[in-house]
């Protein structure tokens, strides 16, 4: 299969050398062979635009886009041998399901000598679609479009499978269900898959791995894993789930802890975080971190700090709780909120492991 | 699994295939472009050079003479003979407006009939308008006309629902194609002496009256209504049943009346719509011929007829120069039109459009003020609008007494009998359909290309869009005299060439150049709508931008082409004024030269000729509809 490779991608719209608006900034990622991978980041962060990149409908301004080592800069999209579907599906409305799924396959053969037919039932069959192969687009759901859509690029035996935020059209019950058996399909064949959304749930929950962009550039690439529970920067940790983050100053270090100051209050943080060890400690003092609302607990005593309840959302298994603690925004995840709570303080800590130091400001 | 599977390229000829087809849109567009070089910017320069060229040696001298001539700009004249006299010109206007003066009397509009109307008369001291002024004066009129006739129309098709009210609404295309000669004809047929008004009148004991010699000019502002009230309600319509009825209801929950509603919320609306009708009213009837040519004559003349009777006078210098100054004007007003159109052309179908009442659900609604007006409007469009196109047909096989076959016998022994340099009928059939399906075959693909070029560059497309769109503002005569002394008189090229294009193959040529805008207009915003996803799955998939055209672009944007196809071969059919100069002293005259030609004697045999003119352009059309076309302006 194939290993997909940008190395510094960038791209500016406009005729200007320096006023047109930068797309995309030193785009660098590898997406290893077989891999599922993820572009998430909110809607104007580049993410499609670093997709249409890799299918060669966006020329790069500067950098190289190489599948298995070989660049493709200059190559037209119809030799690049890439699958896409997009939001839209953008399927053929002129023709049928079994027209469309077979459209790709007069430029490039059906592999091991199948026929175009029996190619085009295999792919229904593989989606779930026996039998629909007769039927306009039109007279099909929504899910089944897309499942169309993803047949259809599948079909020629793709090197590369490319997904513009296919389920964004669809109700959320329906989302699930799609990016389960996507994922399943994407195991079976084994096909190397960049995937963009700017959902982040769907983004934790296929990837092996993931990129989170912002502004024309990549904060992190990681699993999903890391990305959720290590984030590199106040972007990804704000972006990924919810998240409470904290700016403060460093107050003292020894051996056991860090003891870090925010809004007069006094944290405490594993030791050696935000330090290097080297001699410019002072240029380290200010330092971000960041708490998940699962680690904000009632029960735990250390790092306790008063919070001001404003809204809670009940959520089945649990209640998001929303306030201020010092101007600064505190998500909550408790087991229940009396009525007397509401409108009222409660009293959280957290242990310092769970606190996350994050990288810049 | 490799980027170089087996059945891609094979031999020498699949590569070359495989050349041709990656640049099968370029290499179209490059003939397009050279068609257009050719055939339209050539010409129009030719016309240019003539106009600043004397003997050889450049010159604005043509120009300055027509400016400075009152005959052609009238009051203006003066101001563009001395610019700087500011003062002077002030103190004429000054004093002309002093004696304007506005009195109430009775008059008695009616002839033969005493009943007195009020008439507030607006007495102004005589203006010299000059040739220039007088366009524009008939034009404002048409203008004015054109849309105090089709706003009550729009309201009517987009407020209420009565049987035949799409028909209807499809019809209003119609007069748009309709040639221009066989109009004036069948308002001859309508208002003339031996008319069909004049016969109803003349049931009750009235008239006959000579409403053409008495006011040849309310007779041409009328057919010029004829020919763009349905464009202003067309374009109306568009836009009141685009008004997603969501915003009029929440103007109403928030508090406004039904009335204020109207004027808060759709009026804005309608305004492009309305203003967009009636800048292209101007712009057609300013560059307005062959109903002038054939119901006003050179006492009515505009800038284009009395061009025409400068080129058949031989006098090329003087009517390049009209040809020029008229192409700058209505030029600049494309150009408004283009620029607001593109800002306006936000508005798309509602999700949500108004609700249609019934016209007559019963009796007591029927007797209702409104329903009368609007009962009373109908009437007024049955004369206009039916009158003309029914009395052609009845006029056809009438004589003022009864019933005659002689105008057919008269055009049948014509062409028994005729002398081969007399205007015989079927050569005229035979050639206008001939052109026709040429027309098609040139036009069609040229729209297309243009389209598909325009609707891929986006936002610099304009430029492309505003050069391909210049034979909507250069006139059939500006053009024909171009091509007249360009291609059909011959330019020398270097090395002893001579480029030279004549009779049918420049009358075609003409034609096509004339009608492909309108394939383009027809097929741009199908081709813009597509979702840019078909054409990239198609192309992800192996498909090359050609193949992604053929494939995927050209069969959704069909009845685009089929719409645009059928206008086409409508304005191929119809199109006069090039063609009559053209076909000038050839045997390529087409049906529409030929009713002119008739119309010289006597009317009988040129209304019996529009008669098929009408017949052959309604069998056009009603073969296109068979085959699913939509016809869009």
């Amino acid at each position: 299969m194939t290993e997909l490779r940008l190395e510094g991608v960038s791209k500016r719209y406009g005729t200007g050398r320096d006023d047109g608006a930068a797309a995309l900034q030193d785009v660098d990622l590898t997406v290893r062979d077989g891999e599922f991978f993820t572009l998430v980041g909110p809607s104007g962060c580049g993410k499609t635009t670093t997709l249409r990149t890799i299918a060669g409908f966006e020329a790069p301004s500067k950098g190289v886009v190489s599948f298995d080592g070989e660049s493709m800069i200059g190559v037209a999209p119809e030799r690049r041998d890439v699958g896409v579907v997009f939001q839209s599906y953008g399927l053929f409305p002129h023709m049928t399901v079994a027209e469309n799924v077979g459209y790709g396959l007069q430029f490039r053969e059906p592999p091991d000598g199948t026929g175009v037919d029996e190619r085009v039932d295999e792919l229904l069959e593989l989606v779930d679609l026996e039998g629909m192969g007769g039927r306009n687009p039109d007279q099909l759901s929504g899910g089944q479009q897309q499942r169309v859509a993803l047949a259809r690029a599948l079909a020629p035996e793709p090197d590369l499978l490319l997904l513009d935020e296919p389920m964004s059209a669809l109700d959320a019950r329906l989302r699930e269900s799609l990016r389960r058996q996507l994922k399943r399909i994407q195991s079976t064949l084994e096909i190397t898959t960049v995937y963009v959304t700017h959902d982040q749930d769907e983004a934790l929950a296929l990837s092996d791995r993931l990129a989170v962009m912002n502004d024309g550039e990549i904060e992190q690439i990681a699993t999903p894993r890391t990305i959720y529970h290590e984030p590199e920067t106040r972007f990804v940790a704000e972006f990924v789930g919810d998240n409470n983050v904290f700016d403060g100053t460093v107050r003292a270090r020894d051996a056991e802890r860090t003891r870090v100051d925010v809004a007069g209050t006094t944290f405490d943080l594993p030791p050696g975080v935000g330090f290097d060890g080297s001699a410019q400690e002072q240029e380290r003092e200010r330092i971000s971190f960041c708490v998940r609302p699962a680690d904000l607990s009632r029960a735990v005593d250390q790092n306790r700090f008063a919070v001001n309840l404003e809204t809670s959302e009940f959520r089945g298994e649990s209640v998001r709780a929303y306030g201020q603690w010092n101007d600064v925004p505190i998500v909550l995840q408790l087991g229940e909120v009396l009525e007397s709570e509401k409108d009222a303080t409660v009293t959280v800590g957290f242990a310092p492991e769970d606190a996350h130091v994050l990288n810049g400001g | 699994m490799s980027r170089s599977r087996p059945g891609r390229i094979a031999s020498g000829a699949g590569r070359i295939r495989a050349w041709l087809e990656r640049n099968a849109i370029r290499l179209t567009a490059l003939v397009t472009a050279g068609i257009l070089a050719v055939m339209l910017y050539l010409p129009v320069g030719v016309v240019f050079v003539e106009a600043v060229v004397d003997e050889g040696v450049p010159t604005l001298g043509h120009f300055a003479a027509v400016l400075t001539d009152p005959f052609y700009f009238g009051v203006l004249a003066d101001v563009f003979a001395d610019p700087l006299a500011v003062g002077t010109h002030l103190g004429s206007l000054a004093g002309w407006l002093a004696a304007v003066s506005i009195s109430l009397s009775l008059e008695y509009p009616i002839p033969g009939i005493d009943v007195p109307v009020p008439w507030l008369a607006v007495d102004t001291p005589g203006v010299r308008q000059g040739l220039f002024g007088f366009t524009a004066y008939q034009a404002a009129l048409s203008t004015l006309a054109s849309v105090a006739l089709g706003l009550p129309a729009a309201y009517i098709l987009a407020n209420y629902e009565f049987y035949g009210r799409r028909t209807l609404r499809s019809l209003t295309i119609l007069p748009f194609v309709l040639p221009g000669i066989m109009v004036a004809v069948g308002f001859y047929a309508m208002f003339g002496r031996a008319g069909t008004l004049n016969g109803i009148l003349g049931v009750a004991g009235l008239g006959p009256f000579a409403f053409i010699e008495t006011s040849p000019l309310t007779i041409v502002i009328l057919a010029h209504a004829f020919y763009n009230a349905p464009l202003v309600a067309r374009l109306t319509v568009a836009a009141w049943e685009s008004v997603d009825t969501r915003t009029v209801e929440t103007a109403r929950s928030l508090g406004a009346s039904e009335r204020r509603a109207f004027r808060d919320i759709v009026v804005p609306q309608l305004a492009p719509a309305v203003l967009t009708g009636a800048l292209l009213t101007f712009i057609f009837t300013f560059m307005t011929f062959p109903i002038v040519l054939a119901l006003g004559g050179l006492q009515l003349a505009t800038v284009e007829v009395w061009i025409y009777d400068r080129i058949q006078r031989l006098d090329y210098a003087e009517a390049a120069t009209l040809a020029i100054l008229e192409t700058i004007l209505s030029l600049g007003l494309t150009y408004a039109y283009l620029r607001y159109e593109s800002v306006q052309s936000g508005f798309s179908q509602a999700p949500s459009p108004p609700p249609k009442e019934a016209l007559f659900p019963d009796l007591r609604t029927a007797l209702s003020p409104r329903r009368l007006a609007i009962c009373g409007y109908g009437l007024v469009a049955l004369v206009l609008f039916v009158g003309p196109m029914a009395s052609l047909v009845v006029g056809s096989f009438t004589d003022g007494t009864g019933f005659t076959l002689r105008n057919y016998a008269f055009l049948l022994e014509r062409q028994l009998e005729g002398a081969s340099f007399q205007t015989l009928p079927l050569p005229a059939i035979r050639n206008s359909l001939l052109f026709g399906v040429a027309t098609l075959a040139v036009a069609v693909p040229m729209g297309v290309v243009i389209s598909v070029l325009t609707a891929r560059t986006g936002r610099s497309g304009t430029i492309i869009d505003t050069l391909a769109m210049l034979p909507l503002a250069v006139s059939g005569i500006v053009f024909g005299i171009g091509l007249l002394q360009g291609l059909v008189f011959g330019i020398s090229l270097p090395g002893g060439w001579r480029l030279q294009i004549t009779g049918a193959v420049a009358i075609v040529i003409a034609h096509a150049v004339a009608a492909y805008p309108f394939v383009t207009r027809n097929v741009s915003p199908l081709l813009s709508n597509l979702d840019p996803a078909m054409v990239e799955s198609a192309r992800a998939l192996g498909a090359s931008r050609f193949r992604a055209l053929v494939d995927v672009e050209l069969p959704l944007v069909a009845n685009g082409i089929v719409a645009g196809a059928a206008f086409a071969f409508a304005i191929s059919i119809g199109e006069f004024s090039s063609t009559v100069i053209l076909a000038s002293g050839s045997e390529s005259y087409t049906m529409p030269v030929a009713v002119e030609r008739y119309l010289g004697r006597r009317s009988g045999p040129a209304i019996a000729m529009g008669t098929l003119l009408l017949l052959v352009t309604a069998a056009s059309f009603v073969v296109i509809d068979r085959v699913g076309g939509r016809y869009e302006l």
